[in-house]
C-alpha cells in the first residue's frame, strides 16, 4: 500500500533529460502517481549511462534508472496529432503537468500555459527550462556544464593560489539539473497545496540559472554590498579548511574554531611551529597557509583516514573523510539508517542506489517500482485514460 | 482568492547558520510567516560573516545573512532564560512548522525536541536538519557544510585531471539539504492536509547531497572504478569544457552532445578543416581525440570575449554561457529583465541586489514580502500581535533577561 505524503496526486512528466526527470522522481518517491511520456526514441538519459561493461543500452543506463523510480512509462509522438490528443486526455485527469519544453516548441506540442490551463481548472502545469520563458535568453540551450557556469557556481570551484592557468572547475553529475529539479518539486508543490483553497491550478515557471543563483551563499553578495568580485584564485581567509593526503585516501580539515585548533595541535604532539605568531590565529592561519599546509601535510600522510576521522570526532575537531564510492556503499552509519535501496538489473549484479533523502515519521519515502521499460505502460495507461473517459461520459 | 500558497502558515524557525535558513527562505517565498527565534548571546553565524555593507561590520550589515533571510521576521529570546523558554513553546502551540538545525541532542536538552512539540501542538510538522541525520551510530559526529561535501563522495570524483579531490561550491550541502528540508515539509503539508496529522522529519546533509551522485555510483558498481577526476569532461561529449576567452580570467563553457551541434561549433568557429577532419568526424572520435580538440577551441576562444562567443555559438545553436562571476550576474540583463533581483530598502544597508526567487506562480504570485530582519526587529510585534503578550507582559520578560 501506498503510504507516501502524495498517494493523492497524479502527476504527468514530458522531458526528456535529467530536469524535469528528476522532478518528477522526488513526486514519484514520496507517492505521487507518476506517468513519464518518452518520445518513440526514448528519454535522452537511457543513452547517457553509465551502463554494464560501458555498452550503450537504453534498458540499462544507471541514470536513468535512477531519475524514473516510481513512475510508468508510456510512448508517445508528440508530432503527431492523435498522440497529442492522447497526451490531451492524460491531461485531463492529471493534477500537475511536468515539462521541460523549449519556449520556441511550446505551441507545437500544445504545452503553451494558457492552452494547457484552458478548460483544466485544476491542473498545476510546471516549466522548467534553462534560462526561463521570458527575457533575451529564453531560447538559449544549455547542457548541465553550461548552466554550472551561467548560475555563478564554476566561477567558485577550482583554481587556488598560483593556478590562474587552469579553468573554472565543473563539479561531478547533472548537479544544475538536480538543483533545479529541487526547486521546481518545491515550487510545484507550493502551487498543489494553494490549490486545496482556491480551487485552481496554476502555471508554474521555473529558471535553472535563476535556482543556481540562489545557492552561491556568501560569494553572491561581495557585489551588492562590497563591489567586490568573488574569484576561486588566491587565499582562502580562514584556514584550515583543506584537504590532506593520509597514507590511504584524503580527508578534509575543517577547524575554524581556536579550542578546536587547540585540541588539533595537542593531537599533532603540540609540534614547535605551532606556537609561532604566523599562525596564532585563523586568519593569520589563512594569510600564511602556504607554510602552515606543508606542516600539517607531512604529520596527516603518517595518519591513517578511518583512525584519523574517528579520533579527531571523538575529540570534537571536525573533520571528513574524502568519501570514495566504494566507502559510502559500506558506510555503516549510511547502512544503519537504511539509506540505500536496490536495483536489480538482468545479468548484472543488484545495484545498490541512493534511497530515502528524508526521514518522515509517518509517511515514509519508497520505493515502489523501478524504472519503465521504454514503453513498458502505454497499453496500461492508455487503458486507464479510455475507462475514465467512458465513465465521464456516462 | 490569489493569496500566497502558504498564506496562514506560521513556521517557528528555530535555525542558523545556512542549511536551516535557506529551507525557511523557501517557505518565506512561498508565503509562510516564517518567524526566526534568535539569541543575542550567540548571533546567526552568518550575521557575523561578511561581506559587509560597505565593509562596516554590524549584526543587521551582512550581505549573506541579508541575502538568506529575506522576508522573515526576527524574535529574539534568551532560550537558556525559563520565561524564554515559555516564550518558545507559546510559538511552538501556534506554529504548523517548527524548524531546526542544532547539533545532535541540543534541542531535546533545551526541552523543545519532537515529543514535547507534538504535546504543544499535536498536528505540528517538525524538521530537523544536521550533518548526520538524528540516528546512526555518528550522529554525533560534529559536521560544518563544508565538509559534508567530501563527506558525501562529491570530492572524489570532482578535480583537474590527475589532481586531487576537490570542493564544490562554498559549502554544497548546505543549500541541498536546506531544499530537500523545504520539499519534505510541502509534502508533510499536503498530508496533513488532507488528514491533520503532522509529523517529525529528519533531513541529513550526508544523505541529500550523496543523493546527488548516482552515476557515481552505479559506475563504481557496474564497472568497478569509480568514474576519475577529469576536470571539465565528459565520459561520453567532446568538446565540453571551460576555454580561455579574451581578458583578464575570462572564461566561456562550450558543450557539443550532436553531430549537428558539432557541425554548427565548426561553422561559427569558420573551421571547415575540422568539419571535415576524420579525427573528429563522429561523437567517439571527438572524444578520442579531445585534447587536439580542447586546443584548436581554445585558439578561438581566446580571440573573442566570453559575452561574443557565446552569443555567436547559440545564434547557431551550440549550448554556450560565459563564466559568471557575482557581477556578471548582478549586471545580468537577461536576469535583470526578468525582474529576479530584489532591493527593498533595508534600514541600515540600504536598498541592495539581493537574488530573489527562481520560480513565478501565475495565480498565487510570490513576490519578496520584506528585506531580512534586523536582530530582534520583530520582539513586540510577534510578543504582542501573534502570542498575545500585553505591554506589561513584554516589558517583564524584557527586563528579566527573557528576550537575550
Amino acid at each position: 500500500m501506498n503510504t507516501g505524503a502524495l498517494s493523492h496526486l497524479r502527476v504527468v512528466e514530458v522531458g526528456s533529460g535529467v530536469i524535469a526527470a528528476y522532478t518528477a522522481k522526488l513526486l514519484g518517491d514520496l507517492g505521487a502517481d507518476v506517468v513519464k511520456v518518452e518520445s518513440p526514441q526514448g528519454d535522452l538519459t537511457r543513452e547517457v549511462g553509465p551502463f554494464p561493461g560501458g555498452r550503450v543500452d537504453r534498458e540499462a543506463s544507471g541514470l536513468f534508472l535512477y531519475l524514473n523510480t516510481n513512475k510508468r512509462g508510456i510512448v508517445l509522438d508528440l508530432d503527431s496529432p492523435a498522440d497529442r490528443a492522447a497526451l490531451a486526455k492524460l491531461l485531463d485527469r492529471a493534477d500537475l503537468l511536468i515539462h521541460d519544453v523549449a519556449p520556441a516548441k511550446l505551441p507545437g506540442y500544445g504545452l503553451s500555459p494558457d492552452v494547457v490551463l484552458h478548460d483544466r481548472r485544476r491542473l498545476v502545469a510546471t516549466s522548467i527550462t534553462p534560462f526561463g520563458l521570458s527575457g533575451p535568453h529564453r531560447d538559449y540551450s544549455a547542457y548541465d556544464l553550461n548552466l554550472w557556469n551561467a548560475g555563478g557556481l564554476a566561477c567558485l570551484n577550482g583554481g587556488g593560489p598560483g593556478t590562474d592557468d587552469l579553468p573554472p572547475l565543473r563539479t561531478f553529475g547533472h548537479q544544475a539539473a538536480f538543483q533545479a529539479g529541487l526547486n521546481a518539486a518545491v515550487a510545484s508543490l507550493g502551487a498543489i497545496f494553494a490549490r486545496e483553497s482556491t480551487g485552481r491550478g496554476q502555471h508554474v515557471e521555473v529558471s535553472a540559472q535563476e535556482c543556481l543563483v540562489t545557492i552561491l551563499e556568501l560569494t553572491y553578495p561581495f557585489w551588492p554590498y562590497c563591489q567586490l568580485t568573488a574569484s576561486r584564485l588566491g587565499n582562502k581567509p580562514i584556514q584550515p579548511l583543506d584537504f590532506f593526503e593520509c597514507k590511504d585516501g584524503w580527508v578534509f580539515l575543517c577547524v575554524v574554531e581556536e579550542r578546536q585548533w587547540q585540541t588539533f595541535v595537542e593531537v599533532m604532539g603540540s609540534p614547535e611551529w605551532a606556537a609561532l605568531d604566523i599562525f596564532s590565529d585563523r586568519l593569520q592561519r589563512g594569510a600564511n597557509w602556504d607554510a602552515l599546509k606543508p606542516m600539517i601535510a607531512e604529520w596527516m600522510a603518517e595518519q591513517t583516514v578511518k583512525e584519523i576521522y574517528h579520533y579527531l570526532q571523538s575529540r570534537r575537531v571536525p573533520i571528513a573523510p574524502v568519501s570514495t564510492m566504494g566507502s559510502l556503499l559500506s558506510s555503516k552509519h549510511l547502512n544503519a539508517r537504511g539509506f540505500f535501496v536496490s536495483f536489480t538489473l538482468p545479468g548484472v549484479a543488484p545495484l545498490r542506489a541512493p534511497g530515502a533523502p528524508y526521514l518522515f515519521s509517518r509517511t515514509p519515502w519508497e520505493l515502489r517500482r523501478p524504472a519503465p521499460r521504454l514503453g513498458e505502460h502505454t497499453e496500461e495507461v492508455m487503458a486507464e485514460v479510455a475507462a475514465a473517459a467512458r465513465g465521464a461520459e456516462r | 482568492m490569489s493569496g500566497k500558497p502558504l498564506s496562514g502558515i506560521r513556521v517557528a524557525d528555530f535555525t542558523w547558520v545556512w542549511a536551516g535558513p535557506f529551507c525557511t527562505l523557501q517557505l518565506a517565498h512561498l508565503g509562510a510567516e516564517v518567524i526566526r527565534v534568535e539569541t543575542r548571546e550567540r548571533p546567526c553565524v552568518t550575521r557575523l560573516l561578511p561581506p559587509f555593507a560597505d565593509f562596516q561590520p554590524g549584526l543587521n550589515r551582512s550581505g549573506y545573512f541579508n541575502q538568506y533571510n529575506q522576508g522573515k521576521r526576527s524574535l529574539t529570546l534568551n532560550l537558556k532564560h525559563p520565561r524564554g523558554l515559555e516564550v518558545a513553546r507559546r510559538l511552538i502551540s501556534t506554529s504548523d512548522v517548527v524548524a531546526e538545525n542544532f547539533a545532535n541532542g541540543v534541542i531535546d536538552r533545551m526541552g523543545l525536541g519532537y515529543p514535547e512539540v507534538r504535546r504543544l501542538k499535536p498536528d505540528a510538522i517538525m524538521l530537523s536538519i544536521s550533518g548526520y541525520g538524528r540516528s546512526g551510530p555518528d550522529q554525533d559526529f560534529v559536521s560544518y557544510g563544508p565538509a559534508t561535501v567530501p563527506l558525501a563522495g562529491f570530492s572524489s570524483v570532482t578535480g583537474y585531471k590527475g589532481g586531487p579531490p576537490m570542493h564544490v561550491g562554498v559549502s554544497y550541502g548546505d543549500p541541498t539539504a536546506g531544499l530537500h528540508g523545504a520539499l519534505a515539509v510541502l509534502a508533510a503539508l499536503c498530508h496533513r492536509q488532507r488528514t491533520g496529522e503532522g509529523q517529525f522529519i529528519d533531513v541529513s546533509l550526508w544523505e541529500a547531497s550523496a543523493s546527488l551522485l548516482p552515476e557515481a555510483l552505479f559506475e563504481y558498481q557496474m564497472n568497478g572504478a569509480p568514474p576519475p577526476r577529469d576536470g571539465n569532461r565528459h565520459p561520453q561529449m567532446a568538446p565540453h569544457g571551460v576555454f580561455r576567452s579574451a581578458g583578464q580570467d575570462r572564461w566561456v563553457s562550450i558543450a557539443v552532445g550532436t553531430d549537428a551541434e558539432w557541425l554548427a561549433l565548426c561553422s561559427v568557429m569558420r573551421a571547415a578543416d575540422l568539419a571535415a577532419d576524420p579525427r573528429f568526424a563522429t561523437p567517439a572520435e571527438r572524444k578520442r581525440n579531445e585534447d587536439a580538440l580542447d586546443e584548436r577551441v581554445t585558439r578561438w576562444t581566446t580571440t573573442l570575449s566570453a559575452e561574443e562567443a557565446t552569443e555567436r555559438l547559440q545564434a547557431a545553436g551550440v549550448a554556450a554561457f560565459p563564466t559568471m562571476t557575482n557581477q556578471d550576474l548582478a549586471e545580468d540583463p537577461h536576469l535583470n529583465a526578468r525582474g529576479f533581483f530584489v532591493d527593498l530598502p533595508h534600514p541600515e544597508v540600504g536598498a541592495r541586489h539581493h537574488a530573489g526567487i527562481p520560480w513565478t506562480l501565475s495565480a498565487n504570485p510570490c513576490a519578496v514580502a520584506a528585506p531580512a530582519p534586523c536582530l530582534g526587529e520583530h520582539n513586540r510585534q510577534v510578543l504582542g500581535e501573534v502570542l498575545g503578550y500585553s505591554e506589561a507582559e513584554i516589558e517583564a520578560l524584557s527586563s528579566e533577561g527573557a528576550l537575550g
